[in-house]
């Protein structure tokens, strides 16, 4: 990525201030979240919105949004100072917040959720439904999105989705387009197109506030950045201000050498995992072997397979066809159970719906496969379960007060490193990593790559499925690249390039 | 800038929210004090109202009656920790003293009687249990079928009541006898709730119910056998209704076909009282056994005040829909 070359390619962020935040404070109970942050956003450019999970972001932007009220200092529009108090006073300001939970009708079409604020209605309190798709389509066409207005919302892809939202937005007149970590879930190309829809809004004049912790694409699409730490305005400065290792020192507030360190040696052992033919509704005749000691690294699009496969290897999802062998022995179709026995563990990418028991503590989410191992005649040794849960949560450097506290209470990184402390804990010989560092800050990930590493070293075969494709290069000895259910490539870590593995994902 | 700043970033800014409340705060949000208040007011209520609420005849029918509730209920909050229900305990109860009465007429023998009786019941909750994990069909739906079999079934089995014809005199004394002073049918009750809050408090078994109910994705992937462990529940259910069921016969002297209508309404009406949540992972007996406590003195006093006994139901029904949006109130309250 070259920021310079980025940053020439548009017209230089000198608009006028449309959204002046100062001095803005809000505090929860037990923590101040937000401690006296000031920030001026422009029209017609991206103001980049950093840090790490628990820094402030979400607070700041939920005030702007109306879903919070903030306890002092002020937010002025155009100069004039607004009082927002709720959702519906942010709309009619002008602001608008694309949140990463979509908040459109799923049974509605694209176009009568467009509308849905306010429908043209005709005299006879009549809904002119002609008028709402053409209205749609004419917006889609001005903004370049190829969507269909009449496709039911919930059918399309969440990427489309996005583009919904936010061409709502446009429609409701927004002046301000909030972004709340919008490529969460997108592909590459989708990224693309959803960055030139960034700059086509920029260019009408808005202004996007971008809420991310993804350096990547702050350096290609922001103008400028604030970063907020620990509640606290950190700077504000031009992106071409910037490098990645001051962008990260401002976020974690320590520098961190090596994004992908690598400790271990590059020998790599026996087989331990084969995978023969494995076949489903999702997946066309999967074979591999992973050994221990290796870092095998999987890419795809969305709807590659990847997930699909991970789960098929655990046979969490049913097999038509195919087989699993995990150092000499089988594993039973659609038997999580035997995989975990035999060794085998998945680390899902959907942390809350797969991975959390939501309602239990620390120590008995991260204890669960393990409290056959750690019973005597059924009854669990409560001072051993506890010894070993507080052993991982040193080692992982997990932050939580004490070990009863629910996982809840977690913040997304440390959830992530209880889970992995799961697998840890009871012990495996081939660990699935779908999708290990979702959601999650950089200094966290920065632990959970070095985690990586050394799981390897102590000779577990890991298979890690990422959509991150730097992460993938900067962690993997061999990339295996998924496209339509099917392997479409294998690369060494010395001939994988980003080129490479996007023509051999694009199928 | 960053200074003072760095050393502070190691805090765990996210995972340190629990708010700082007040006594009173704290107490209300302890839901078992709450219901203890309740119920301790309840009982100075009626008392006032009623001078032989406090007789040991009184205290005695209403254990009596509370523990037949709370055999199943300690059953059923199990079975709703794992996130499923059974809403067919009240007709398999009837069917099991049907079924137990037969079974020691035609054998005269009291111990294959109460076999037959634990086997029946067991063998409903074993179907319940494979209708919902095996065949996949949501358990409030497989358990009004259930229903619905059972209180036909049971009919088809016998049009009355079948009667005690050998006269074996050990079995009444099952439901009306006692033991150290205590009514057999309490004992028994007792023994159950203990043995039930040891398995959900130290045992593996416990712990995996809960995980099981609290999120099956993740259970199945940690290597838990979830469908075994909710047909364990199911099966533990079903056990319970028959031993129910023996105490009901046991005390009618009678295998009654029309007994038990609603029973099951207020086992899960017990169960909600007590905050065991209807969606898994959530539940405490001791709270179990302060719905069901606190629904037979309401009950009792219904009766002895000399009240409208169709209130007996309604008031429950009052009871559960407050007791549930108080939970809600106090579970916004909580969300930080």
């Amino acid at each position: 990525m070259q920021p310079d070359a980025a940053v020439m390619n548009r017209p230089a962020a000198d608009g006028v201030p449309v959204l002046d935040v100062a001095g803005v404070s809000k505090a929860f109970p037990g923590v101040l979240a937000l401690d006296d942050v000031s920030m001026t956003v422009r029209a017609g450019s991206v103001h980049a919105l950093m840090g790490e999970n628990g820094a402030g972001k979400s607070t700041l932007i939920k005030i702007l949004a109306g879903a919070y009220a903030k306890d002092s200092g002020t937010i002025a529009i155009e100069g004039r100072p607004v009082d927002i108090r709720s959702p519906r006073d942010a709309l009619d300001l002008g602001i608008k917040v694309v949140f990463q939970e979509i908040s459109l009708i799923p049974e509605f079409s694209v176009a009568e959720n467009i509308a849905l604020e306010d429908l043209p209605v005709g005299p006879l309190g009549s809904v002119n439904w002609r008028r709402v798709r053409r209205d749609a389509a004419a917006l889609f066409d001005r903004v370049g999105f190829r969507v269909d207005p009449a496709a039911r919302t919930g059918d399309l892809p969440i990427s489309q989705q996005q583009m919904v939202e936010i061409a709502r937005a446009i429609s409701q007149q927004a002046r301000i387009v909030v972004m709340d970590e919008p490529t969460s879930s997108l592909t590459p190309t989708e990224i693309k197109l959803l960055f030139q829809v960034i700059r086509r809004l920029t260019g009408m004049g808005m202004a996007v506030i971008y809420v991310s912790h993804k350096l990547e694409e702050v350096f290609e699409i922001a103008d400028t950045v604030t970063v907020l730490r620990d509640g606290a305005l950190i700077s504000t400065l031009p992106i071409g201000d910037h490098d990645q290792g001051s962008l990260i020192e401002h976020m974690v507030g320590r520098t961190i050498d090596e994004l992908y360190p690598r400790k271990r040696a590059h020998d790599v052992g026996e087989p331990v995992l084969s995978v023969t033919g494995l076949t489903n509704a999702k997946l066309r005749d999967i074979s591999l072997t992973a050994r221990a000691g290796e870092v095998l690294g999987f890419f795809g699009l969305m709807g590659a397979g990847r997930t699909e496969l991970a789960k098929a290897i655990v046979g969490y999802d049913r097999v038509h066809a195919g087989s699993v062998r995990v150092a000499g022995q089988e594993l039973r179709p659609h038997n999580p159970a035997r995989a975990v026995e035999c060794g085998v563990g998945l680390l899902t990418e959907d942390r809350k719906e797969e991975g959390l028991v939501l309602g239990m503590s620390v120590m008995h989410n991260m204890s669960l496969p393990s409290i056959g191992r750690l019973s005597r005649a059924g009854f669990i040794d409560d001072r051993e379960e506890r010894r070993e849960t507080e052993a991982y949560v040193g080692r992982l450097r997990i932050r939580t007060p004490d070990i009863e506290r629910p996982i809840r209470n977690l913040s997304g990184g440390n959830q992530q490193k209880v889970l992995l402390s799961r697998w840890l804990m009871h012990g495996l010989k081939v660990i699935i990593l779908d999708e290990p560092t979702r959601g999650i800050d950089i200094g966290a990930k920065t632990e959970i790559f070095a985690l990586v590493d050394e799981l390897a070293a102590q000779g577990l075969a890991v298979l890690m499925m990422s959509s991150e494709m730097p992460e993938l290069l900067g962690l993997s000895d061999r990339i295996m690249v998924m496209a339509n259910g099917r392997i479409t490539a294998e690369m060494s870590r010395e001939t994988a390039n980003q080129e490479a593995i996007l023509n051999a994902a694009i199928g | 800038m960053s200074d003072a700043r760095t050393t502070v970033s190691g805090a765990p800014a996210s995972a340190d929210e629990r708010p700082r409340r007040g006594l009173v705060d704290r107490v209300l949000a302890n839901r078992q004090i709450v219901l203890l208040a309740l119920l301790i007011i309840l009982c100075i209520g009626i008392s006032i109202g009623s001078s032989s609420f406090y007789s040991v005849d009184n205290i005695v029918s209403i254990l009596r009656q509370s523990a037949m509730v709370l055999i199943v209920a300690t059953g059923m909050t199990l079975l709703l920790i794992t996130g499923e229900v059974d809403l067919s305990v009240g007709a398999s109860m009837a069917f099991t003293g049907a079924v137990a009465m037969a079974a020691m007429n035609n054998t005269d023998s009291l111990l294959l009687g109460i076999l037959a009786g634990l086997a029946f019941g067991g063998a409903v909750g074993l179907f319940n249990g494979f209708v919902v994990t095996v065949l996949r069909v949501n358990s409030l739906i497989a358990t009004i079928a259930s229903l619905m079999i059972l209180q036909g079934g049971v009919f088809v089995f016998t049009r009355e009541a079948v009667q005690n014809h050998h006269q074996l005199p050990a079995f009444p004394g099952i439901g009306a006898g006692f033991v150290l002073g205590l009514p057999i049918p309490v004992v028994i009750a007792a023994v159950t709730f203990v043995v039930a809050w040891i398995t959900l408090a130290k045992t593996t078994f416990g712990r995996r119910l809960f995980a099981v109910g609290g999120n099956p994705n993740a259970a199945r992937l940690s290597g838990l056998r979830a469908n075994r462990l909710k047909i364990s529940a199911f099966l533990i259910t079903g056990l319970l209704v028959g031993v129910t069921g023996l105490v009901l016969a046991s005390l009618m002297n009678a295998g009654q076909p029309t007994a038990g209508r609603g029973f099951e309404l207020i086992v899960v009406a017990s169960v909600i009282l007590g905050g065991t949540s209807l969606f898994g992972g959530e539940g405490t007996l001791i709270g179990t056994l302060l719905g069901v406590l606190i629904l037979k003195v309401i009950d009792n006093g219904i009766i002895i005040l000399g009240l409208n006994q169709d209130l007996q139901i309604v008031v429950p029904g009052v009871i559960i829909i407050v007791a549930v949006y108080l939970d809600q109130l106090r579970k916004k309250h909580h969300a930080t």
